[in-house]
């Protein structure tokens, strides 16, 4: 059962990857990236394939049966290529720049495995959410005690279970919980490390992967997140996947269709991670139909969105429980707060607060926002750039609607939300730079 | 600015991160933060004497956030009750308690056990642990 779980994960992450890329593998820095998309939306596949399956009441081994032969069916009828091969930019990087980034592994690992020996059960949302919810998967066979409504509304019975499924089903097929989790955030915050560097590096040359590669794994908060065992990073990295696959496709004649496909099937793995991913995937979309004015093309990406929407509709409308921002929300209090001045006053505050956390980010968010006051100086004219602004005044529009006391919602979800985009901003953020080198 | 002096920029800020890492990480925190319990082992004792699944009431000596948001959603008597649940599962635990057969004690404070059986007037199952017991009603 271990060998056909890891036979469907492989075989549809190769087909999903090998449908989508219609090109041959052009050199290593392209296999790379391949091998890591591959890896994400396998794994993600493999969950949602269970999930639609726990939904329907079809047994996991089936299930895992049908992935793995879908997976190599996808793999075979993609074999062929229909362009050419693009090589990679050229940009060497300094030796330096190699060293830094070794360092910088071995510390973001180092760190990991320090976080995880004094959190044995992960960040507080890992075993209130996340690692609970994997625990009832496994445990009950009916998804209604799951997602009982006896459940505190802390325990978020409304959130969708692509990080829950994958450490449920795993946890089964090793018969023990000890490291599953653990491995499992591991090999996302892997993902999350590879996807975004591999494709600057894949588009600019090596110096702006390995930049790119810089700017994640050297935030403080990065590995703390990876070790945290909860949904975040496994967003991050369905988003800039998705991001990275627009901005290829954008770089390729003709906005290949199945890149945009396979971008959007990443964005709805995302809307199957968190609640928020569903709004980062309509944001990626209007991001796309905005900058190329390719309504086909945005089609095409909304398509790829469809399967991991549709898992997430299906849920809310049978076992979900009502979410807690909605639940407790009135037309009144909505009103009220987006009509009052201090309320987004006080949010203004606290948001700054985050930019200037040295303890989570560093200078980095100082950086990012003194390179965009400063160099780059005009809104970004990529899909992924307009998508990270629409995104972040949703996100504002959010806190300041939402009936939660705000101090305490800021203090305890901004750090994740920032995380979560992270990696889209650095593939966002870094050819925008380059262009400035460009125009001096 | 020159692609060069952006790669020295860069860099530079990914030393103070790793810097700033590697201190928190591996120097400041393991020295003056507490290794967390593993939330399991307190709930051991008590699991021959649980049925495997259905629904159990839930009685404390801490206070616990019921539902509407408010000042309370960090109280001690909620990560209690969170806890219990994570380690519990696929058993429900429900508070305020209405009316399942067998109810959860789970004490912070252990001397305040026979306060909290006078209070609800509940019956003793079994006490394995100073801390966690399982009752039932009258």
């Amino acid at each position: 059962m271990i060998l056909l779980a890891l036979f469907a994960i492989a075989a549809s992450g190769a087909g999903l990857v090998a449908a989508g890329i219609r090109e041959p593998v052009a050199d290593r820095i392209d296999r790379g990236l391949r091998i890591a998309l591959a890896a994400a939306l396998g794994i993600g596949a493999w969950s949602a394939a269970y999930a639609a399956a726990r939904i329907a009441g079809a047994s996991a081994a089936a299930k895992d049966g049908v992935l793995a032969l879908f997976g190599a069916l996808l793999w075979l009828s993609a074999r062929r290529p229909r362009a050419e091969a693009t090589p990679s930019a050229s940009d060497p990087a300094p030796r330096y720049l190699w060293a830094l980034f070794g360092a910088g592994c071995v510390i973001a690992a180092a760190a990991f495995v320090e976080h995880n020996r004094r959190f044995p059960d992960g960040g507080w949302d890992a075993w209130l959410i996340w690692n609970m919810r994997a625990r009832f998967l496994a445990r009950a066979p009916d998804l209604g005690t799951v997602f009982s409504p006896v459940l505190s509304y802390r325990a978020h019975a409304d959130y969708p279970w692509l990080v829950p499924g994958a450490v449920a089903q795993a946890v089964v097929l090793a018969g023990r919980e000890s490291l599953v989790s653990q491995t499992i955030a591991a090999a996302f915050g892997a993902c999350a490390l590879a996807i975004v560097p591999l494709a600057l590096a894949r588009l600019h040359g090596a110096r702006w992967g390995l930049l790119g590669a810089l700017a994640i794994v050297s935030v403080p908060a990065f590995a703390v997140f990876v070790s945290n065992q909860q949904s975040d990073v496994p967003l991050a990295v369905f988003v800039s996947a998705a991001a990275a696959l627009v901005a290829i496709a954008c770089a390729r004649p003709g906005l290949p269709r199945g890149m945009l496909v396979l971008a959007g099937f990443a964005a709805g793995l995302g809307a199957w991670t968190k609640n928020e991913g569903l709004l980062y995937a309509a944001c990626l979309a209007a991001g796309l139909l905005w900058r190329t004015k390719d309504a086909r093309a945005t089609a095409a990406f909304v398509a790829g969105i469809v399967p991991g929407a549709a898992l997430l509709v299906a849920f809310k409308l049978t076992y979900a429980q009502p979410n807690d921002l909605a639940h407790f929300s009135t037309a009144a209090t909505i009103a009220g707060h987006v009509f009052d001045p201090l309320r987004w006053a006080e949010l203004a505050v606290r948001l700054l607060r985050r930019v200037v956390f040295f303890q989570a980010f560093a200078l980095w968010l100082i950086a990012a926002v003194v390179a965009f006051a400063v160099w780059i100086r005009r809104f970004p004219g990529t899909p992924a750039g307009s998508a990270l602004w629409l995104s972040m005044a949703a996100l504002i529009l959010v806190y300041v609607v939402q009936p939660l006391p705000l101090d305490w919602l800021v203090r305890t979800s901004a750090d994740r939300l920032i995380m979560q985009l992270w990696p889209t901003a650095v593939l966002a953020a870094l050819p925008a730079l380059a262009r400035t080198t460009a125009r001096t | 600015m020159t692609r060069e002096r952006i790669t020295v920029i860069i860099a530079a800020l990914a030393v103070v991160g790793m810097l700033r890492s590697a201190w928190a990480h591996l120097v400041a925190e393991p020295r003056h933060d507490f290794i967390r319990k593993p939330i399991d082992p307190r709930y051991d004792p008590i699991r021959p004497y649980l049925p495997a699944s259905g629904v159990l009431g839930y009685v404390s000596d801490e206070r616990i956030a019921t539902g509407a948001p408010g000042s309370d959603l960090d109280a001690l008597g909620s990560r209690l009750f969170d806890e219990a649940q994570y380690a519990l599962a696929p058993l429900l635990l429900q508070y305020p308690d209405r009316g399942a057969p067998l109810v959860l004690a789970n004490l912070r404070e252990p001397s305040r056990f026979s306060e909290l059986l006078q209070a609800t007037g509940l019956i003793v199952v079994a006490h394995p642990s100073p801390e966690v017991a399982l009752l039932r009603r009258r």
